[in-house]
């Protein structure tokens, strides 16, 4: 029973760090529409700006959050001004296609900059403890933390999109763009934040995961996919829906580790052929493809 | 044979197009007669694999509007087929090609009638989640090889084996992917002047119209993305005898279904030399970047930063790609 309590708790924190990357897009997409393939690529500069500040500064990669956070906003906001301004007036396809094209171009820049290979957090406060909270769960702490703090940044993102007139601003640019520009709304320094907003979450949730996830310039695409599938299965747009979804897909992360447990303890043969682990990620894919094809706005969207 | 005629029929261009159009044809028949570097020549069948797959994507993402960026999934199933069938079973090329179609066609019926009843962003999106989890299938699928891949071995057949397509030079290859290349522009041309190509039209252009119409959309939808997928899986297979070494990681990913998607988009969606013109454009310059500036300068990476640099300039300055700019050049000099 152990490691079902152990899997589970695994589960949810992943999950919550999910979320957070996942806001990010959900962010975007809510507010203008576009699907940004680079966001894992976002993701990946957040974990070696966390990885290399706390490396030159000497300190621990969880106080490296505010400069990812800074690195985040600037670069989410000169990608909007630079070039995604540009993408929004030509056709759908033209903006897939330019972010893919951003996030190739983020991609090999990190190869040329960092090398291909993996590097990981090796010292820090929390790296390698891990408490034991009985029932057996063990949880290690750069998990716990990193659920913590995403959980925290959640709640600010929820608290400025509801609470705040920039929050209404941003929610009305969503709803209708021209209608928000005729209620003096600038609506082009709207969708700027909402980029500067959503690429901060995403870097902060980098410098987290980095804390128990080696990285390398490869990183960025299984992120997105992630982040995608969650964003599909909490509503496009839907900030809440991300919370929650995020946790749905790191249980389905976690859970397949825990069938296989099973299968080797109670020599279930017929199962022991293909390990269930190597469909850690496609559960993910199915259950974001039923989901779309059920319900296209997903659990909680409210924009359709 | 009012069908024939439409395909040979190229009236509708103006005449400057089709002599440029003959003379290029012309010096693509001629070019391995000529001397050239290996390294040419394998461009240029890549040119050819692109300009297939785009013209496939073509008929559902151009004149469809439907943007699909599952296509690599039935670039798999193609290679797949051919490539065991004839590794299991030595069964020639020629019978294994409509084999893989066949699965790819029934695959596509199967995932693209709940896949069309979205629209949009989230069609785009579903379609990638399909080809992903048909990846992570064949990664682990023991029959065929799992993520190690398969490998059809030359030695065991006499080359040049014009039955399983197995050749020492690649000049063979050359040649029937040259005349494959024909006779998809010849089907392209058909399509665009047949009822279905109208209908699509239409329903790109406004979907509750097409349908007050009397168009079946979501039928008209489903067929055309058949058409595409058997597109894509003729080339797949090809693809295995030529290249001889397939793994999940290269036939199937998501970059496969991007490429795909990039060529007619590049070119110029929704028109007859869109994807040729982009497939033109794009594999000469990634090829070439490669070679000159990746392996050779040992900067790894930065023949991908060009590329993406000029993906993400087209993108954002001129979405409707090469062609759309040479229409919008004719039509402000006709005015």
């Amino acid at each position: 029973m152990d490691i079902l309590f152990s899997s589970l708790a695994a589960g949810i924190l992943f999950g919550m760090a999910l979320s957070l990357v996942a806001l990010g897009l959900t962010i975007i997409f809510g507010v203008m529409d576009i699907i940004n393939f680079a966001h894992g690529e976002f993701l990946m500069i957040g974990m070696y700006t966390g990885l290399l500040t706390a490396k030159a500064a000497g300190i621990d990669p969880l106080l490296t959050l505010p400069v990812a956070a800074a690195v985040g906003f600037l670069l989410g906001i000169a990608c909007y001004l630079g070039f995604i301004k540009f993408l929004l007036r030509g056709p759908m396809i033209a903006q897939l296609l330019g972010t893919f094209g951003l996030m190739l171009f983020l991609r090999n820049l990190a190869l040329l900059i960092f090398g291909p290979n993996d590097r990981a957090v090796h010292q820090g406060l929390l790296v390698g403890k891990s408490f034991d909270i009985g029932l057996g769960i063990i949880i290690p702490a750069t998990k716990l933390a990193a659920a913590g703090l995403a959980l925290a940044a959640f709640a600010a993102v929820w608290l400025l999109m509801n609470r705040t007139r920039t929050g209404k601003a941003l929610t009305a640019t969503a709803l209708n763009p021209q209608g928000a520009r005729y209620m003096g709304i600038p609506t082009e320094r709207m969708n700027a934040l909402a980029w500067g907003i959503g690429c901060a979450s995403v870097t902060v949730a980098g410098a987290l995961i980095v804390n128990f996830w080696s990285v390398n310039p490869y990183i960025g695409l299984l992120f997105t996919m992630l982040a995608f599938a969650i964003v599909a299965l909490g509503g496009f747009g839907s900030v809440p829906g991300a919370f929650f979804a995020g946790i749905v897909v790191g249980l389905i992360t976690e859970l397949p580790g825990f069938w296989d447990f099973m299968t080797y303890t109670f020599e279930f043969d017929w199962m022991l052929d293909v390990p269930m682990i190597s469909f850690k990620y496609m559960w993910v894919y199915v259950a974001y493809f039923v989901i779309m094809v059920v319900r296209p706005r997903g659990l909680f969207g409210w924009k359709h | 044979m009012e069908a024939l005629k439409n395909a040979f029929d190229f009236s509708d261009f103006p005449r400057s197009d089709l002599i440029i159009a003959i003379l290029v044809g012309a010096a693509f028949l001629i070019f391995p007669l000529f001397p050239h570097s290996a390294f040419a020549i394998a461009t240029m069948i890549q040119f050819f694999i692109f300009s297939l797959y785009g013209m496939g994507w073509n008929t559902i993402g151009g004149y469809g509007g439907q943007v699909d960026l599952g296509k690599a999934q039935y670039v798999g199933i193609g290679a797949y087929t051919t490539a065991v069938m004839l590794i299991r079973w030595d069964i020639p090329f020629w019978f294994s090609m409509p084999v893989g179609v066949l699965f790819s066609v029934s695959w596509s019926f199967i995932i693209g009638y709940p896949l069309f009843r979205l629209k949009g962003h989230y069609f785009a999106i579903a379609t990638i989640a399909t080809s992903l989890v048909l990846k992570d299938l064949f990664e682990v699928w023991d029959f065929v090889g799992a993520a190690r891949g398969l490998e059809i071995s030359p030695i065991k057949y006499a080359p040049p084996d014009f039955l399983r397509l197995i050749f020492r030079e690649d000049v063979y290859y050359y040649y029937v992917i040259f005349a494959f290349f024909l006779l998809g522009i010849l089907y392209m041309n058909w399509f665009r002047k047949s009822r279905l190509g109208f209908q699509l039209r239409a329903i790109k252009d406004n979907e509750s119209v097409a349908q007050s119409l009397g168009i079946n959309v979501h039928w008209a939808k489903i067929k055309t993305y058949a058409i595409a997928t058997a597109f894509v899986s003729v080339v797949g297979s090809f693809h295995a005898c030529y290249i001889k070494n397939i793994e999940p990681e290269d036939t199937m990913s998501l970059n496969l279904s991007i490429l795909i998607a990039l060529m007619a988009m590049l070119g110029g969606a929704g028109s007859l030399w869109g994807p040729i013109i982009g497939a033109g454009v794009l594999i000469p310059l990634k090829s070439y970047l490669k070679e000159w500036l990746g392996a050779s300068a040992g900067l790894v990476g930065i023949d991908l930063i060009i590329y993406a640099a000029i993906i993400m300039v087209i993108s954002a300055a001129e979405p409707r790609g090469i062609w759309g700019l040479v229409e919008k050049i004719r039509r402000r000099r006709s005015r």
